[in-house]
């Protein structure tokens, strides 16, 4: 709803016209707009009907608690914790790499950067982002790890280490992106009475721009955290496929995205428990997906209440 | 630029750490931005590179013999060679390359190929059938290193290849279980019909949301709802549309792991980057065009389809290019609705099965085979380069016809 053609649509809409194909395009094209809340509600229904099925047979307590992931094995258990412990070794390797990184690209763009430069920034930062992550996955593992593998002794072939260094790099550009805009949304008032004061610039961006974007840089980070969770291919190919109850990031382990991957890619027939043991996890990594999402967007709708 | 307190009045040691420190972080805020350009540079060269190896091969059907460059301009002159190498008589040569029966079989058993070197000297055509076994592979360095060593190391009926994995042939061969006749044409096609039919999903149903979310919507909690949803969708991991693609397409509606199920889900995961752009490129459209529609007597739909939706063409032809190069590189949801499988056919219909390159490069990387990381490399390269040619082809779209008001 844009509210540069309010003033014409509200005429148009109160005058829709005679004929009943005038009308009933408007129809049609709400029912396509209603596509996208059926998917929802279908990825909502799909995961949680299959999980509620799952959960008839494993008792919750073994889901929190169980020690080991082993849907497969002879003598199953299940136990989540081993793969949000995989999970959270590769996200927060590649938080602690993207996070610097991208605040100081962010702030690069809004304070430092000459216009042609910051154009040229972005595309360096449009290109990282537009390489699919199938190939961060295949340099991952073939390039990065075995100079880790030199350097840190008793390193796996698959390890979270390399894999969330590269996906620091991967999820670099959403914080710069959100962070930069929120930089730069600080009224230039601010900046000027730091000056004033007798600031540097360094005191001035990191005293008096940081905090007041703070909700912005706040959201750019719940934003790739989402991201960082919900990546699929370079966990799959470099930080492994075997779930493992540890934080040792030497260690191979499996994520939430990558066992889905591991399990998908072998045989599991329709409503067998394995099946649905995938679909728990699936319900697990969306839950998490959508509380970073919409915490987002409620720090962001903060922030723009107080700048606009 | 420095700015603020003139520091060269009062040069106290706790102004000049500050000052220190305010030049060190200007010029510190550009090494991330380095950083990403060195990755990004480090990742496609140590990719070109893997697209080289040096191997030893034992062939078996064919000659072993390779054909200076030199000598055959085309693949009909080096299967001529190759056949009189082979022993057999002229007349017989001519009437096998006659019979495009014959010649379809030994196309099926056999591939033509370039090699950058063989034992035999530099660009030599080589014919390697399909049951050939490598003996061992090296990477560029350490093969051209061990060059000497490998070439007196050779046993009859093996060859040394200084092999450019990314060719025509490659590009032009089925895929297999053996990397040395592995190739990526079943791939590129499962990419294009994946692609034409997930785009034929999608942009209809992305660009009729953005019409009705920014030209018919009504302000109200249904509207907000709708607009709210998209922006939550766009943030579901792919991995999540591949379940829901799972459970709906594949096992609900019963489709298998078909084309047709991975293109529901993949316009599913698109839908909302296009109708986003979509919704943009219907925004810069000035009101006063409406007006100037409205008054000449066009009722609403002749307005929305005979002036607003022709002047964002370019808007959300960039949008979908964009979403298009999206698809293009997405191989986790794929990997749940069919796409893993081995598929030894191009695609005939929606309801085939498939593989797409970057499943394909996936399952390349996760063979433990090293001739296998040379074909995932070229694989890689011919990705990059088509997600490159996208690339250009949306900022040249966005150029071109950039409609200013």
């Amino acid at each position: 709803m844009s509210t540069s053609s309010q003033n014409a649509n509200s005429w148009a809409n109160k005058h829709p016209g005679k004929s009943l194909s005038e009308r009933l395009i408007g129809t049609g094209l709400f029912i396509l707009a209603t596509i996208s809340v059926l998917t929802t509600a279908a990825v909502i229904v799909v995961l949680f009907s299959e999980t509620f099925q799952f959960f008839r047979q494993v008792p919750l307590t073994e889901f929190l608690f169980a020690p080991e992931w082993t849907p497969l094995f002879a003598d199953p258990r299940y136990g989540i914790g081993a793969l949000l412990a995989g999970t959270f070794l590769f996200t927060g390797i590649g938080l602690v790499v993207a996070i610097p990184l991208g605040l100081m690209t962010a702030a690069y763009l809004s304070e430092y950067a000459p216009f042609e430069q910051s154009v040229r920034v972005k595309g360096i930062m449009e290109l990282l982002e537009g390489v699919p992550t199938v190939v961060f996955g295949y340099f991952a593992l073939l390039f990065v790890t075995p100079i880790l593998q030199s350097l840190i002794p008793g390193l796996n072939l698959f390890n979270p280490i390399s894999a969330g260094l590269v996906l620091g790099f991967a999820i670099l550009p959403y914080i710069s992106n959100v962070a930069s805009d929120a930089m730069m949304a600080v009224p230039r008032s601010l900046r000027e009475a730091a000056y004033a004061l007798g600031a540097t610039k360094f005191e001035v961006v990191t005293r008096v721009v940081f905090p007041a974007a703070i909700s912005g840089i706040v959201a750019a980070i719940l934003l790739a955290t989402s991201r960082a969770v919900g990546e699929t291919m370079i966990a799959a190919i470099a930080a492994g496929q075997r779930p493992l109850l540890t934080l040792d990031p030497r260690e191979t382990i499996a994520t939430m995205t990558s066992y889905i991957v591991q399990a998908a890619t072998g045989d599991q027939p329709a409503g067998s428990l394995a099946s649905r043991a995938l679909f728990s996890v699936g319900a697990t990594l969306f839950m998490f997906t959508l509380t970073f999402n919409i915490l987002a967007q409620r720090v962001v709708e903060r922030y723009r209440e107080r700048y606009e | 630029m420095q700015r603020g307190l003139s520091l060269e009045s009062s040069k106290s040691p706790e102004n000049l750490r500050r000052e220190r420190i305010n030049r060190v972080f200007a010029r510190a805020v550009i090494v991330p931005t380095a950083l990403a350009l060195a990755l990004i540079a480090v990742l496609i060269l140590d990719t070109l590179y893997d697209t080289i190896s040096v191997q030893v091969v034992e062939v078996t059907e064919t000659s072993g013999k390779s054909f200076p460059l030199g000598q055959a301009w085309n693949a009909e002159q080096v299967i001529r060679l190759e056949l009189l190498a082979q022993g057999l008589p002229e007349e017989e040569v001519n009437r096998l390359m006659a019979d495009p029966e014959e010649m379809r079989i030994f196309g099926l058993r056999n591939r033509v190929e370039l090699m950058w070197a063989t034992q035999e000297g530099p660009l030599r055509w080589v014919v390697s059938s399909i049951d050939d076994e490598r003996v061992s592979n090296y990477s560029l360095l350490e093969g051209l290193r061990r060059w000497n060593e490998l070439k007196a190391g050779l046993q009859e009926n093996q060859q040394l290849r200084l092999n450019p994995w990314l060719d025509y042939s490659f590009l032009n061969r089925d895929p297999s279980r053996n990397p040395i006749s592995a190739g990526l044409r079943v791939a590129l096609f499962g990419t294009l019909w994946l692609l034409t039919m997930t785009l034929l999903l999608s942009v209809p149903i992305g660009v009729g949301t953005a019409i009705y979310l920014e030209e018919y919507a009504p302000k109200n909690a249904l509207t907000r709802f709708i607009e709210i949803n998209l922006r939550n969708l766009a943030g579901v991991p792919s991995i999540v549309f591949g379940l829901l693609g799972l459970a709906v397409f594949v096992r609900g509606m019963n489709l298998g792991p078909t084309l047709a199920a991975a293109a529901l889900t993949m316009a599913l995961l698109i839908m909302p980057t296009i109708t986003i752009a979509a919704r943009e490129a219907l925004r810069a459209v000035p009101d006063s065009v409406r007006l100037a529609a409205y008054a000449l007597g066009a009722t609403k739909w002749q307005t929305i389809s005979r002036v607003v939706i022709p002047a964002t063409i370019p808007g959300i032809a960039t949008g979908v290019i964009l979403a298009a190069a999206r698809a293009i590189g997405e191989a986790a949801p794929l990997l749940l609705v069919g796409a893993a499988a081995y598929v030894a056919f191009v695609p005939q219909g929606p309801m085939s099965e498939y593989t797409v390159l970057p499943v394909q490069i996936y399952l390349w990387i996760s063979a433990n085979l090293s001739e296998f990381a040379n074909t995932a490399a070229a694989g890689i390269i011919v990705l990059l380069l088509t997600l490159a040619g996208l690339y250009a082809l949306a900022f040249w779209v966005r150029r071109r016809f950039r409609v200013e008001w």
